[in-house]
């Protein structure tokens, strides 16, 4: 079927108000914030806004009969090219359907429609202290229907996890427009063996099975206290052995976060109040829990960075916290302020390896920069050794995106030489498609025959995961 | 200059990584949702305009021209991206290939010539005052104004019958000890619609040591133009108004219009001006010129006497954008209100959100705004504040709209006003 056609039918079926078709609108659905993105956007045939699940089932069912592609998408803040209709087809804008449905307190869940933003989200658990504990650093723009379907997390997975696992159940609408709902049809219990695990299949499938549209989400009781620790390193590697001290101690923060020198003149310049010393690491310790607790962790974590670190501080003023939680949390698009005639690309950013391999990891990395001759900005959550890579560079300077996509490449198989991973929470998408293979063997081969069986005409966000 | 050789242009770009944080806090892309009306997308396509990717069209214009230029994605933008720069840069190079006959009266010939634009307000004002506005209205004449001016003519409110260049003289002398000598900008909108704000600030300033001098032919601050693709016209107007002021030698210029500030500041004149054989003239202006309340409480550090007589008062304070985001001034007001006896000041939620007037983007999208004025309204009316002050006369002209919507028992002042009365409650 032809783009005109599509945008007609669509039209009739949604009324104009419902969607975007002229061509200088679609383009602005033609990127995410991933490089890839910037190099090659790509616009679809037309952009829906559903707001009911009857909508969506009936945009796919007219797709289904019709072979066009569907790309469901959030807030579109995703590195990986995953909402792109890079084949055409369909782009679903989930964003604006955004209501939360549900607080069950008394059952210590929440169920809400897949445009919800997280900040927002977490806003309204508050009035029930309670939260939904995953902490990406795009929480003011990213919506939860986005994180579930990347499996997402952040600064807190260390001990709360990733998204995977607070989703109790999903309503999904399959690719030939039926409707399924994981987890219990009518089930409001938190443990649930019963079946196949449908929802933790759904949960990081980024779009390509079906298109999510209602969450049922567990909640965390808030925790009553919480205090920052930062200790200051004139060396690098003695930053990943007082995390490993730190456990072997017993405890377990809530988050643990490096930013290297480069990502703290990031943070400076761009929040100078913050005001992060001068240092070649610096780590955050967050710790939560009951007021006792988090005082008596703070005190010897104190005690164990002090052991390597030129300087710990300990802080339980709110104030203070959340200027320290705030510079981790926009280091990574404030990295692009350590040039000035250059930015960070997304790209080569997630990277996943064992905590025993981090010290190894950042150095390999700023040998990497150095072959490439590319400054990078390293940061992220060492204490799960999801290592965030900011390659900073000129892009509208064609050699050095050569440059730059070649030490992109190294990077990501550098991560699976060192047994880990090329993405921990920001997905597969289409950039690292390439090293499925690498990285799953044999198990890929299943990976499409389940596909497969959900989306037998392949017109689910076609192109991406696997 | 260029559009495509401006600095912001070829250095800002790049630096996009459309993380989407403009997306959070965008107070139109709260109301429409979708991509069209993100700041990134806003940058993305002044991107592909000059890469010539998109060609002008009246259409990529009417979408960067959904934007306040409020300036809180530039201020909230992680990669520190002057989004409204860009935008602005836009508009005006698409406007050449889009003239409108309209808007060049408007613009070029009426808004750049004080006299003509005093004479259109008054004409207006007899339109008022003669009940014609409220009769073309009542006979559905107002339709027939062009775009959504029909429904925008009810945000002006009553226009005062004399202007601040009639109220006021071109100088006066500091009441005590000289301090500073000051040279006044007085704003167009300050002059035609709120001329009580002018003359409360020159007695201010001259009770506090200051020499005031408000040059008889200051023309525009040029901010309408930029915002409406005539960026040209804004540079003219600047060039005017530097020459004018730097033939005094003021130790400080000041205004109490947010937008006329910032529309002057050394950032905006290097954007206008950057490059050009006036860029040292206009960075020479420019470093004087400071928004009225900073200049009150950082460098004159007035006080007020206690006043055991001053009427309790409840008032809760609108932070323009183009204070609160271009100029980063959000304590000098309410450092001021604080020093009033009398004055409660409470805070209301979002206070630094936009209220959705931003000039001339209430009369163009009335509908978008009205959406952005009413969250305002609300938050404002709860804190139980009898008075809204706030330092901008688009944001007073909205406030004052948004009041009579609501049918709410309250005013809109400047801080200046108040402190004025004060001194003569005395």
């Amino acid at each position: 079927m032809d783009k005109i056609t599509i945008q007609k039918e669509l039209t009739d079926m949604l009324g104009k108000d419902a969607l975007l078709s002229e061509e200088l609108d679609l383009m602005y659905y033609s990127y995410d914030s991933s490089f890839f993105t910037k190099l090659q956007p790509a616009s679809p045939y037309a952009v829906v806004f559903p707001k009911s699940t009857e909508d969506v089932q009936k945009i796919m069912q007219f797709a289904y009969q019709n072979d066009v592609n569907v790309i469901p998408r959030g807030a579109g803040t995703a590195e990986t090219g995953g909402s792109i209709a890079l084949e055409g087809g369909i782009v679903m804008d989930l964003s604006k359907w955004d209501e939360i449905l549900e607080v069950d307190a008394k059952n210590m869940q929440t169920i809400i429609r897949p445009g919800v933003v997280h900040a927002k989200l977490n806003e309204e658990l508050a009035k029930f202290n309670l939260f939904f504990p995953p902490d990406p650093g795009s929480s003011q723009m990213c919506t939860v229907g986005g994180m579930v379907a990347n499996n997402a997390s952040g600064l807190r997975a260390v001990k709360y996890g990733t998204t995977e696992q607070y989703v109790l159940g999903l309503e999904v609408v399959m690719p030939n427009g039926d409707i399924i709902i994981t987890g219990g049809m009518k089930s409001r219990a938190i443990k649930n063996v019963s079946g196949l695990n449908l929802t933790k299949l759904m949960v990081g499938s980024e779009g390509i099975l079906g298109v999510i549209t209602r969450i049922r989400l567990r909640c965390f009781p808030k925790p009553r206290a919480r205090g920052i620790a930062m200790a200051v390193y004139d060396k690098l590697d003695d930053a990943p052995a007082t995390v490993l001290d730190v456990y072997q101690a017993g405890i377990l923060p809530s988050g643990i976060e490096i930013l290297d020198n480069s990502a703290i003149k990031a943070v400076n310049e761009f929040k100078p109040h913050i005001n992060l010393p001068d240092a070649e690491a610096i780590l955050l310790f967050e710790v939560d829990g009951n007021p006792a607790g988090v005082e008596f962790d703070g005190n010897l974590i104190k005690e164990l960075a002090g052991k390597r670190a030129r300087s710990v501080e300990w802080s339980t003023d709110q104030q203070r916290m959340t200027a320290l939680w705030e510079g981790r949390a926009v280091t990574a698009t404030a990295a692009a302020r350590v040039r000035k005639d250059g930015t960070r690309v997304f790209a080569g950013e997630d990277i996943s390896i064992p905590i025993s391999r981090v010290t190894e990891v950042l150095r390999r990395i700023k040998e990497l920069g150095a072959k490439y001759n590319i400054p990078i900005v390293n940061y992220g959550h060492i204490g799960d050794g999801n290592v965030h890579s900011a390659p900073v560079i000129n892009p509208e300077i064609p050699e050095e995106v050569e440059r730059a996509l070649k030490l992109i490449d190294e990077i990501h198989l550098l991560a699976i030489e060192l047994e880990g991973t090329t993405t921990g929470e920001h997905g597969v998408g289409a950039v690292r498609r390439r090293y499925a293979s690498l990285e799953h063997g044999t198990a890929l081969d299943y990976m499409r025959k389940t596909k497969e069986a959900f989306d037998p005409k392949g017109i689910m966000n076609p192109g991406k995961l696997i | 200059m260029q559009f495509k050789e401006l600095p912001s242009v070829k250095e800002q770009i790049m630096k996009c990584v459309r993380c989407g944080k403009c997306r959070s806090v965008c107070p139109v892309f709260a109301e429409i949702r979708n991509e069209t009306a993100a700041p990134r997308g806003h940058v993305f396509m002044v991107e592909m305009l000059r890469d010539s990717k998109v060609e002008a069209s009246q259409l990529l214009y009417d979408r960067l021209s959904n934007c306040l230029m409020c300036e809180t994605c530039s201020a909230n933008c992680p990669s520190g991206i002057e989004v409204h720069k860009l935008n602005a840069a836009a508009r005006s190079y698409i406007y050449k290939y889009y003239p409108n006959s309209t808007k060049d009266m408007i613009f070029d010939t009426m808004w750049t010539n004080p006299g003509l634009m005093q004479k259109t307000i008054m004409m207006m004002r007899g339109a008022q005052k003669t009940g014609m506005q409220f009769l073309a209205r009542s006979i559905g004449f107002t339709k027939y104004l062009p775009g959504d001016m029909s429904k925008a003519e009810r945000i002006l409110t009553d226009i005062p019958s004399r202007s601040a260049r009639h109220l006021l003289a071109e100088g006066y002398r500091s009441i005590g000890e000289r301090k500073y000598t000051v040279g006044y900008f007085l704003g167009c909108a300050t002059n035609l619609l709120n001329p009580q704000v002018a003359v409360a600030a020159v007695d201010v300033l001259i009770r506090n040591g200051c020499d005031v001098i408000i040059p008889s032919d200051n023309k525009c601050c040029g901010l309408p133009h930029l915002a409406n693709g005539k960026m040209d016209t804004a540079q003219e107007l600047a060039i005017h108004n530097v020459k004018t002021f730097n033939n005094y030698q003021f130790d400080y210029i000041i205004t109490d219009c947010a937008s006329c500030s910032s529309a002057l500041d050394p950032k905006s004149m290097q954007f206008l001006l950057g490059g050009t054989k006036d860029e040292d003239d206009a960075q020479k202006f420019a470093g004087k010129i400071m928004d009225l309340n900073r200049f009150l409480i950082e460098i004159l550090d007035i006080k007020l006497p206690a006043n055991e007589n001053a009427s309790p008062i409840k008032i809760t304070y609108h932070d323009p954008c183009h204070l609160a985001n271009a100029q980063g001034i959000k304590a000098a007001p309410r450092e001021l209100l604080k020093r009033i006896p009398g004055v409660e000041l409470v805070e209301m939620k979002d206070a630094n959100r936009c209220c959705g007037g931003s000039g001339t983007y209430s009369v163009t999208h009335y509908d978008l705004s009205m959406q952005i004025l009413d969250h305002k309204m609300h938050n404002a009316m709860e804190t139980g504040a009898s008075k809204i002050a706030t330092c901008c006369p688009s944001c007073m002209m909205q406030l004052r709209h948004g009041i009579k919507r609501e049918n709410w028992n309250a005013e809109v002042v400047h801080p200046v006003e108040l402190i004025c009365e004060s001194y003569k409650g005395l």
